[in-house]
Formats: structure tokens, sequence, C-alpha cells
């Protein structure tokens, strides 16, 4: 398996991985136009020809049959071009000692406060490929990636997690809420947003803070919980350092899950090494590894050994990354040694 | 005969179980000895002052049965709402959404607390006895107010407002409260009411929501409360509804009644309302009825009279009115058809 740029040859792949996501998929709509549009865009992000701002890197995860079976970005920025609206889970206090009332209510404030940060994003991998290592390739080959460039992204990454929905899609927070703005239901609004209407929608949004012990009960219960797909992909990004600082989406609630770039553990713990062709034997650990290019970058996991400033994989990996033995790799643990006594 | 007239310390006793039996929601009735006490000092020094424009003053009137020498219902007015103070309420607008992009236009009601009605002068307090709703009594009650705004335009200011009870329920739950007041105070309905009362408005108020209320948040039971009038509160509305006031945007934050709202010099009794004299000694061919005040100040008072009234001409009136108005022969006074 490697992780590697989006190329056009993709489409019908990338279509046909869309399709399978589904409607839930909102970021990468299932449109073949619009996914043209975002293939080129990423060709001519990972070539270098467009601004931060404008920047789309979207990898296609590949196995060794060239089969493309999953897809994640990575966003360069969010809301320079158009603005970025969360909520902030705020508080708000109604308080007299003298009457003995002391009310803490959260309060949602509407704020650009993510802007010029970069996002990861549109993750789909396919069912019959969720085993091994290729979740973690998919999610975490972006931070490494982010690791070798951190000069095209913000200090701080992001993604946004989808939030709670019953099993007809519909979010009790936008019944509660975005509804009586727009009279539309989530899935047709959740939709416009995949077309990239998303600001438009937001500027319908009030902009004063919102109490929450206005919404509905089951609205207030969703505020921050991710919808229970996302379980493994928060699992993952919290173990790199992620946290929920209580940013939220405007739509459904689900949490804005943030980390300062330095502190990402594949960011902080990557080494530059030397690549060297070898057999790393069985109980070698897994490491994530990149070929430090841009436009013809390739990621891929492998189990290898680190011998003083070598990195000592197989064959096979050296292939997938497109590399000659003492090539120089950015790599790290694919977990973190702790993780891996733990699982020891 | 009843009278209208200021209400004096004697009054206390009978003031406070009118005040009992007054509905909740009349906050500025407290059942409480000490504040009733002051509200009653309040009002005998706001009748005593020489006054050059409208301050924090507050003329509390009393409707009493000379023949049993009982009262059978109160009303006050208040020179400035939020004098000293804000006066809060909550304003209704109009939130308009709208994307030129998308192609939607619509707008959202919200509620934003507001201080917009500090200033005018506050018709408050009305309180009758059962028996006598519905009757040219109540009319006294509420309107000989406005005689005296008209005896007194430099007390006042040049809009007049009222807040109308909002509905709660016979077990005194107040869905608009449940849904919205509830929730910064913790209290229930009645109880915030009567620390109202008891306590200042304003403090209450201030513990209020300060950011916009989307109406279609609110429960469906509290936006129907909206605007909405507690039973025992129509005649009071009626009454000023005729008189020229009129709702709009403004509501009160704990109930959702609706304020209403009126120009000083547009209100019936005001604009319409006649000066004339007292004749005395003539017999009375009564042709209408009519609201009759003095005119005074600290001895206002007002009744209910049979009159044979002519533009222009002295007013006959019977030895019993005048003991009631307690003027004589050429004296002023003011009178309004019922």
């Amino acid at each position: 398996m490697i992780l590697r740029p989006v190329q056009m040859t993709d489409l019908p792949a990338l279509l046909d991985l869309v399709q399978r996501a589904g409607p839930g998929f909102t970021t990468l709509p299932a449109n073949e136009e619009r996914l043209t549009h975002r293939v080129r865009w990423a060709q001519r992000t990972f070539a270098g020809q467009v601004e931060r701002a404008d920047a789309d890197y979207l990898f296609v995860l590949e196995d060794d049959d060239q089969q493309v079976v999953g897809v994640s970005a990575l966003i360069g920025a969010v809301g320079l071009r158009e603005p970025w609206y969360n909520y902030r889970v705020g508080l708000t206090v109604s308080s007299s000692p003298d009457l003995g009332i002391q009310r803490q209510i959260p309060t949602l404030f509407l704020n650009n406060e993510m802007t010029g940060q970069s996002e990861i994003c549109s993750l789909f991998l396919r069912h019959d490929q969720r085993y091994g290592s290729n979740g973690r390739l998919l999610s975490l080959g972006r931070l490494l990636f982010v690791a070798e460039f951190p000069q095209l992204f913000g200090d701080k990454l992001i993604a946004e997690l989808r939030g709670s929905a019953d099993e007809h899609g519909c979010s009790p927070f936008w019944d509660s809420l975005g509804r009586h703005f727009f009279k539309m239901d989530f899935s047709h609004a959740d939709h416009l947003s995949g077309l990239g209407s998303k600001a438009f929608i937001a500027e319908l949004m009030p902009r004063q803070p919102l109490y929450t012990c206005l919404l509905t009960e089951q609205a207030q219960a969703v505020i921050g919980k991710p919808h229970p797909n996302t379980e493994p992909a928060l699992k993952i990004l919290t173990a790199e350092g992620f946290a929920h600082k209580g940013y939220i989406d405007i739509f459904d609630a689900g949490p804005v899950i943030e980390a300062p770039v330095s502190r990402i553990r594949a960011v902080r713990d990557s080494q530059s090494l030397v690549l060297a062709i070898g057999t790393p034997d069985d109980q070698a650990p897994v490491w994530l590894i990149h070929n430090r290019r841009l436009e013809n970058c390739r990621i891929t996991t492998a189990r290898a050994r680190l011998v003083g400033n070598s990195l000592v994989v197989d064959r096979l990996t050296a292939k997938r990354l497109q590399l000659q033995p003492g090539s120089s790799v950015r790599a790290v643990l694919m977990r973190n040694q702790q993780q891996q006594a733990v699982a020891a | 005969m009843l009278v209208l007239r200021p209400v004096e310390l004697t009054d206390l006793p009978q003031l406070q179980q009118l005040a009992r039996d007054s509905l909740v929601g009349v906050t500025s009735l407290p059942d409480d000895t000490e504040r009733l006490r002051e509200k009653i000092l309040d009002s005998c020094a706001s009748f005593e002052k020489d006054v050059q424009g409208q301050g924090p003053e507050n003329y509390f009137f009393v409707l009493e049965n000379l023949t049993t020498r009982r009262l059978v219902g109160c009303s006050e007015v208040l020179a400035t709402a939020g004098f000293g103070e804000p006066f809060y309420s909550l304003r209704n607008r109009h939130f308009t959404s709208a994307s030129r992009e998308l192609n939607i236009e619509h707008g959202v009601p919200a509620l934003s607390l507001c201080q917009d009605l500090s200033g005018h002068s506050l018709l408050r307090g009305f309180h009758i006895d059962s028996a006598l709703e519905r009757t040219p009594f109540s009319e006294l009650l509420s309107r000989a107010r406005l005689l005296f705004i008209a005896a007194h335009p430099a007390r006042f200011a040049e809009a007049v407002i009222t807040e109308i009870v909002g509905y709660s329920d016979e077990q005194g739950q107040s869905p608009f409260w449940d849904a919205l007041g509830k929730h910064f105070f913790d209290l229930p309905y009645v109880e915030a009411e009567r620390l109202c009362g008891l306590q200042s408005r304003t403090f209450l108020a201030e513990l209020m929501p300060q950011y916009p209320i989307y109406v279609p948040m609110l429960s469906q039971a509290a936006q129907d409360c909206i605007g909405r009038i507690h039973p025992d509160g129509q005649e009071a509305f009626d009454i000023l509804e005729r008189e020229g006031f009129e709702t709009n945007s403004y509501i009160d934050l704990f109930d959702g009644g609706p304020t209403l709202y009126a120009r000083t010099s547009s209100i019936r009794s005001i604009a319409q309302s006649q000066a004339g004299t007292v004749q005395t000694g003539s017999p009375i061919d009564a042709r209408g009825s009519y609201l009759v005040s003095n005119d005074s100040l600290k001895d206002y008072r007002a009744i209910v009279a049979e009159l044979d009234y002519s533009a222009g001409q002295p007013i006959a009136l019977s030895a019993e009115m005048c003991a009631a108005l307690n003027v004589t022969d050429a004296s002023a006074i003011r009178l309004i058809a019922l």
C-alpha cells in the first residue's frame, strides 16, 4: 500500500469510492464534474502552482496492484478565500448571590477563529480494506507529509468530525437550530455545503451567541459528540495529540479537533533517516515512511529497523517509495513507544 | 358612591387585602406590608412634590366606596419608567436570513432584551374587586389616571405604556417563563414575580439573556404566549385599547404579555376630555355617563356620574357628586364620556 497524490487517471476509481461512501461523505460529493475539478486542483497543488489559501492535497491509497482503495485530503488553509465558521462552546453565567441564583449556561459563539489553519478531511477507506495499517497510513500519512513541508501549512491542523445523526441522516442539532434559519432539512443543507456553499449557508446563521438551554434536549446532548462512525478516526488522531478545545461544526455540532503542528506526535517524533535495504525481521516495529518528495510523494508503512542513522527496510518497501538505498526519508514509528509497550 | 382618590397611609390594611387578591404578574402590588407602606409613602410624597418635569414619581390611586369605606380597587401611574434604573422589555423583531447566492430569504423572529421603553410614563398596578369587573367603575379606575395626566401634563412623558399581564395557567405555570426565564433563574414563575414585587424588577431583568432569543427555538406553548393576555388581564387591555393604545413589538420579559403604547396627546381621555366649571343647585336631566375629575393634585378625585352636559356650558352636579369630588360652585372640573 502507498499513499500518493491523486492523478487524473484515478478519476473512475475515485468516483467508485465516493459512491461507496454514500451521501454522508459531503466533502467529496459523487459528482463527476466536481470531482474532476478537485483532482485537477490537487495536481496543481502538488505541483506547487497554487497559494496556500487554495491548496488541496488530495491523496489516494493504492495497493500493489495499482488499485485505489482509499482517499484522504489535507487543505492548506481554511477560511482565507471565504469565511470559515465554527461555534465555540463558551459559558454564560446568570448569577445573583442575594437570590441564591447561579446558573451556568453553555453558550455558542459564532467565530472564524480557525481561519488560516490547515484541515485534514475527506477520508474514506473501502470497507474490505479496513485491516492492518491501512487506516493509519491513510490518516497519519498526511501528518508525516506536514512534518516534511511545514511551511506549506498553518500552525495548527484541525479536523471536523461528523456529528451525531440518526439512522435517516437527521441531525438533532440541525433540527433544533439550523433548520429555523434555512427552512431546509439537514441532508439538503449538507449537500449544498459539500458543493461548496458552506459559507453561504453559514451566512444565514445568526451572528449573536446562542444559549444552548434553548435547544432541544436531544440537540444539547449531541454538542461536541462525534458520529459513532468517526470513533476510529477520533481515536487515531487523539493518540497523535489532537484534542477537542470546544469548537464545533455549525451544522451538526460535531467536534472540531485540533493540534498545534509542532506537538503532533507524527510530526514531532519524525526523523530524517537514510534508507537502507536489508531484511528487517518480523519483530521489527512498523514505521510510517515518506520519500520526502512533494509532487512525487510516496508514503508507506513497513517493518523497519533503525540502525544508527539508517532505516533498514526490505526491497519492496524501497520500491513502493520509488527510492534507492542511500536516499533520505522522513520516518516515524507508526505507534508511539508507549502504545507499543502496552500492546506488547 | 365610588370615588377614586390618592392612597393614604391609613389605607394600608385594606390595600394589603387587595394585594392578596391580585393576580400574580401584577408585580407592582406586592403582598408585603413593608413594601406596601413604602409604596404608599412614596406616592404621598409624589403628590406633595412640586415638580417641574417628570421624575421618579409614582401616583397611586385607590377606589373607595364612600358608604362602606371599603377599598374596591387600586391603580398607579409611574411618571417615568426606568428612572434611575433601566426599564427592560423584550423586543420582538425579525432577523432576516438572506443569501443571494442560494436565493434564500426569510425572516426569523427574535426577542432581544432592550431598554427602549425607558422614559415613558407607565400605567400599572390595576386591580379591581371582581364584582366590579366590566362595570363603569373599572373604566373609572383605569381612565381616571389618564384624566390625571391630562390635568398635569408636565408631570408625564410624551408617551404612555402599560404591560398587560401575560398568560399563566390556573396552577400559576407560565409556558413562556418555563421556556425562557426559568433557564436563567431556576425559579418558578410565581416565585420570580413575587421577587419582582419585593425587589427591583431591574435586578432580575439583569439576569436575563443579553443575546437575542430566536422564537422558533422556543417551545410551541411558549411561542403561543408571545403577546398573549391572561384572561384576567383582558379588561385592562380592552379599556386601554379603546383609549387608542396599541400593541407593538414589545413584550414582557417574564411572561410574554403584550406592552401597550400610546402617544400621550392622542390618548382619547386626554385628547377629548373637556374642562368645565361646576354648577350646583340645578336639577340634572341625565343624558349620559361620564368620568368626572377635579383636576387637583393631592386632592385629586374622580367619579362616574350621569350628567346633562353641553360643551361650553357650566356642568350641573348633585350635592353628593360635589362632596365626592370635593368641589363647590364654579370649581374647575374635567370630564369625558364613558
